[in-house]
């Protein structure tokens, strides 16, 4: 896509929304901005229905703010509270079935490299931790298996929120929300692991506390989804309506389960991945 | 209630935290004067502006 594609035809500037405008004027398509130059121009994101302190909308932002090419990404979502934002994000985007996103991605991304041969076209899954660890479970590991050039983001709220708060399986151990008053039962599901064993080039936990960190998990699985296999990055984003803390302390939960050890940032790339890294920085100078 | 984010322009030192800290978009804005500004139809008043600030710039009300 280039700028030339969304420009508006001759006589109906007037007409058009004033963030639309923006868009054209500030916006961040053929540019290359990243998260440090927030607040200087336009977001791909607008005015969303989120809850007030929306750990996963803060999270949504960073990650847009952060994608290395912009004009030519699909972003592929799924039922669940990031589907609710989506239709405010100015970016080609799929509304898929509840947990068939990677397959989805798989497909058009299969399609976009018959159509483009030439082009890079990046295909960023971006799902809840419902749609990535429950009921998509099955879709996203054989997306692993059979190695589609895709990443996949998992905003991981820990629970079902936008139907009243139920338990999800990456819900931490004893967690009681209003729909599960019992307390789960098992253990958080350890996804980065399991993608690591699947076959995933790039495995990375972060968390919007850390933006600089998380821009660079971003671009590094972007990248190297390109060019060797599929990649997962873990974005944690608390939910202050189901677990009940005030809007103003996603940020500060955040940091105390990192000091806790309950919800570590972590890294792990493979050897290819290692490699290309070294290459592309090398090429940078 | 209606609640929204005033900033202090004397205290902000545009370290820009508050931008990094913000779930809305385009709620605060970097200006050219080095200073944060805050488009106050857009906020939500969710306060993590206010408790991301080392300066005691951003006040909720």
């Amino acid at each position: 896509m280039i700028k030339s594609m969304f420009q508006i035809s001759p006589g109906f500037e007037d007409i058009m929304p004033a963030e639309y405008l923006e868009l054209i004027e500030n916006g961040p398509f053929e540019k290359r901005v990243g998260v440090s130059d927030l607040g200087a121009f336009k977001e791909l994101l607008e005015e969303h229905p989120l809850c007030a302190g929306c750990g996963l909308a803060l999270s949504l932002r960073l990650i847009l703010a952060s994608l290395p090419n912009p004009e030519d990404t699909i972003i592929i979502g799924s039922t669940g509270c990031s589907a609710l934002a989506f239709p405010q994000v100015a970016l080609h985007n799929i509304h898929s079935l509840f947990g068939n996103q990677n397959a989805v991605a798989s497909g058009v991304k299969r399609a976009l490299n018959l159509r483009f041969p030439d082009k890079i076209k990046d295909v960023v899954v971006i799902a809840g931790d419902g749609a990535t660890a429950d009921i998509g479970l099955d879709m996203v590991l054989h997306s692993w298996f059979r190695q589609e050039k895709i990443t996949t983001i998992m905003l991981d709220n820990e629970a079902y929120a936008n139907t009243g708060g139920q338990e999800s399986g990456m819900s931490p151990k004893g967690t009681v929300l209003n729909m599960a008053p019992k307390g789960k039962t098992f253990s958080k599901v350890s996804i980065p692991e399991l993608a690591r064993e699947a076959g995933c080039a790039y495995v990375a936990s972060v968390n919007p506390a850390q933006p600089k960190k998380l821009e660079k998990a971003i671009v590094r699985g972007i990248l190297a989804a390109r060019e060797l296999g599929p990649t997962y990055i873990q974005v944690f984003s608390p939910c202050p309506t189901n677990y009940k803390f005030k809007p103003n302390e996603t940020i500060s939960k955040v940091r105390l389960r990192e000091k806790e050890g309950t919800y570590e940032t972590k890294e792990f790339l493979s050897t290819e991945a290692r490699e290309l890294f070294a290459r592309l920085e090398e090429e940078k100078k | 209630m209606y609640v929204k984010v005033r900033v202090d322009e004397k205290k902000c030192v545009g370290c820009k935290l508050c931008i990094f800290a913000c779930p809305d978009p385009n709620v605060l804005t970097y200006t050219e004067n080095k200073k944060v500004s805050a488009d106050e139809n857009r906020c939500k008043g969710c306060g993590l502006c206010v408790s991301s600030c080392p300066k005691g710039a951003l006040i909720i009300s």
